[in-house]
C-alpha cells in the first residue's frame, strides 16, 4: 500500500489542494480560483498538485475533501468539514495551537482545540460578509486597490480612521466618503482592518481566547490582517506561508489516518 | 401661513411646501450623491418654482432624516419616526401601522387613533434591508430602477434569495442569472426578500390595519405587490407617501408655528 494521500479544500473563492507523503511530507500543492463548475474545479485542483508533485493519480491512495464545495469532490473517498480540517491542519503546522482563527474569502471561523488537533467547540459567520474576505474584497475595489496590495498599505497608515458600519454595503459607502473627504487612503485601509479584528475577536471570545492562536484562511495571506488581529488580541499569531492550505492539509491529515485505521 | 418640509434622507432629498397645514403645494426629490445640503437647496429652488413661492415667502421650515442638523435656516427638526408617521397619518388617517423602506435604512412604527407613535423598530446596520440591496441589484442586473418592479410583476415562479446579506445575495443572484432563472422571477425574489425583513420588523411592533407603506420605494410596484403578498393584507400606497417623512415635518412645523402665533409670550421656541 503506498501511502500518498491527498486532500481538497473547495471554498468559497479559491480550491486548494495539498499531497501527503508518507512521512506527511508535503510534496505538491496548487492554489486556483474556483468559477461555477465546482466539480470540474476540484478535479483541476487536484491535477495541479499531482503535477506540481510529479506523480500520477494512481499513486494517491486515498483523498479526502472538505470546504464548502466538499461534497462535489466525487472522486474523494472521504468528506470531513473543513471545521475539524483546519484544526488538524493547525495542530499540525503549530503543534501549540488552542485557537484557529479561519478568515475565508465568505466566512470566519473561530475554533478551539485540544493539544491533538480536535474541535473543542467553534463559533461562526457565514451569514453574513461583515469581517469576511469578500468585505476586503469590495473596500479594496471601491478604493481603487488590487486585494493582495492593501495588507502592505495598511501598514503604512499614520492614522486610522474609524470604519463604523459592520455591514460592508454601507462600510463601501463610508470608505467613498472617507476618499472624499481627502482622507489618505492608508489610513482607511488601516481603519477597514482593524474593523474586521475587531469583528474577528468577538468571534473569538464566543469560543474563548487561549494562546496559541494560529491565522488561516485566505486572509492570513495579508500581513495587515496579521498586524490588525496581533495589536487587537495582545498576543503574537501563528502564520505561516502554508496557512492558507490548511484545509487541504488538514483534509488529507485525516485521510492519512482513516487509512491507517485511525479514527477521523 | 405656508410651511416647508425637507427630508434629507441618506439616498434621496424630499422637500413638500404646505399651506395651512392642510393643502399640498408642491413636492420635489433630488439625489443627495454625497452633497445633501446642495441638493437640498435645489430641493428648496424647485419647490418655489412649483408653487410660484419666493423663498422668503417660506413662513417656517422643518426638516428630518439623516441630514436634517445640516441645514443652518431650519426652524425646526424632527425625528425620522416622527415625520414619517405623520406623514402617513396625513395621508391615510385611519394608519395604524407605518412601514418606512428607504435607501440605508427601513423601519416601522405602530400608532395610535390618534397619531402617536407607540412601538417602533429600526434596521440601520444592514444593506440587506434597505433600499441600498434594490439599487445595488439595479446595477449588476442592468435594469433600470424604475423598470423593476414593473419587471417584476410578470414573475410566474419568484426565486426566493436564501442569503441574508446583500454582497452575498449579489452571488447568489448572478448564479441564478447564470443557470437561467428568468429575470421577472429574480427581480420578485429581490422584492419578497426585502418584504420578509420588513415583516420581522413589522411583526415586533404588532401588525393591525390599516398598513401605511411610505419612503423610497413606495413607488415601486414589485415592492407593493410582494410586501401584500408577504404580510397578507392591503397596503395604503400613495404616490405622495415618497414624500411621508418630509410632508409629516412639514405638518409638524405647520403646528408648531401655530403655537407660535397664538401663544405671544412663546417667542423663541
Amino acid at each position: 500500500m503506498t501511502a500518498v494521500v491527498a486532500g481538497v479544500d473547495i471554498g468559497s473563492t479559491t480550491a486548494k489542494c495539498v499531497v501527503l507523503g508518507e512521512d506527511s511530507r508535503i510534496l505538491g500543492k496548487s492554489l486556483s480560483v474556483v468559477g461555477v463548475d465546482i466539480v470540474k474545479d476540484a478535479e483541476r485542483a487536484l491535477e495541479a498538485a499531482l503535477a506540481d508533485a510529479h506523480l500520477s493519480r494512481p499513486e494517491v491512495s486515498f483523498i479526502t475533501g472538505t470546504g464548502y464545495g466538499r461534497y462535489k469532490v466525487y472522486f474523494g473517498q472521504l468528506v470531513v468539514t473543513e471545521i475539524s480540517c483546519h484544526a488538524r491542519g493547525a495542530n499540525f503546522l503549530f503543534p501549540g495551537t488552542r485557537l484557529v482563527v479561519d478568515i475565508g474569502g465568505q466566512d470566519t471561523k473561530a475554533i478551539r482545540i485540544d493539544d491533538k488537533g480536535e474541535v473543542v467547540d467553534f463559533a461562526m459567520n457565514d451569514k453574513c460578509a461583515a469581517g469576511t474576505g469578500r468585505f476586503l474584497d469590495v473596500c479594496a475595489n471601491a478604493l481603487g486597490y488590487d486585494v493582495g496590495e492593501i495588507g502592505p498599505l495598511s501598514l503604512q497608515a499614520r492614522r486610522a480612521v474609524k470604519v463604523t458600519s459592520t455591514c460592508t454595503v454601507f462600510a463601501e459607502s463610508e470608505v467613498t466618503s472617507y476618499v472624499s473627504r481627502g482622507k489618505d487612503p492608508k489610513d482607511i485601509l488601516a481603519g477597514l482592518h482593524a474593523s474586521i479584528a475587531n469583528r474577528t475577536l468577538s468571534l473569538m471570545q464566543r469560543v474563548g481566547v487561549e494562546p496559541e492562536v494560529t491565522f488561516t484562511g485566505g486572509v492570513s495571506q495579508n500581513e495587515g490582517m496579521v498586524h490588525a488581529l496581533h495589536r487587537r488580541l495582545g498576543v503574537p499569531v501563528n502564520v505561516s506561508p502554508l496557512s492558507q492550505y490548511l484545509g487541504a492539509l488538514g483534509a488529507a491529515l485525516h485521510g492519512r489516518e482513516r487509512l491507517s485505521g485511525g479514527a477521523a | 401661513m405656508i410651511t416647508g418640509g425637507l427630508d434629507l434622507g441618506a439616498g434621496v432629498i424630499k422637500g413638500v411646501l404646505l399651506e395651512d397645514g392642510r393643502r399640498l403645494l408642491a413636492t420635489a426629490s433630488a439625489p443627495s450623491r454625497g452633497i445633501p445640503v446642495q441638493a437640498a437647496r435645489h430641493v428648496l429652488d424647485t419647490l418655489g418654482e412649483t408653487a410660484n413661492i419666493a423663498p422668503d415667502d417660506i413662513d417656517y421650515l422643518c426638516t428630518t432624516g439623516f441630514g436634517r442638523y445640516a441645514i443652518p435656516e431650519r426652524n425646526l427638526q424632527v425625528s425620522d419616526f416622527t415625520s414619517s408617521a405623520r406623514g402617513a397619518v396625513f395621508l391615510f388617517p385611519k394608519t395604524r401601522l407605518v412601514v418606512d423602506v428607504g435607501t440605508q435604512a427601513s423601519r416601522t412604527m405602530s400608532i395610535s387613533e390618534t397619531g402617536k407613535v407607540l412601538k417602533f423598530k429600526m434596521n440601520e446596520k444592514c444593506a440587506a434591508g434597505a433600499g441600498r440591496f434594490v439599487e445595488r441589484c439595479s446595477k449588476y442586473l442592468q435594469v433600470p430602477l424604475e423598470e423593476m418592479g414593473p419587471k417584476a410583476l410578470a414573475s410566474e415562479r419568484p426565486k426566493l434569495i436564501s442569503s441574508v446579506c446583500a454582497v452575498l445575495a449579489e452571488t447568489e443572484i448572478i448564479n441564478n442569472v447564470a443557470e437561467g432563472v428568468p429575470l421577472a422571477d429574480i427581480l420578485m425574489g429581490v422584492f419578497l426578500s426585502l418584504s420578509q425583513r420588513a415583516h420581522s420588523l413589522m411583526r415586533y411592533v404588532g401588525i393591525q390595519p390599516e398598513v401605511t407603506l411610505v419612503g423610497g420605494l413606495v413607488r415601486n410596484v414589485g415592492m407593493v405587490k410582494a410586501l401584500h403578498d408577504t404580510i397578507g393584507m392591503d397596503l395604503n400606497v400613495a404616490p405622495d407617501a415618497y414624500y411621508a417623512a418630509a410632508l409629516g415635518s412639514a405638518v409638524l412645523g405647520h403646528a408648531r408655528l401655530q403655537k407660535l402665533t397664538t401663544a405671544p409670550q412663546g417667542v423663541g421656541g
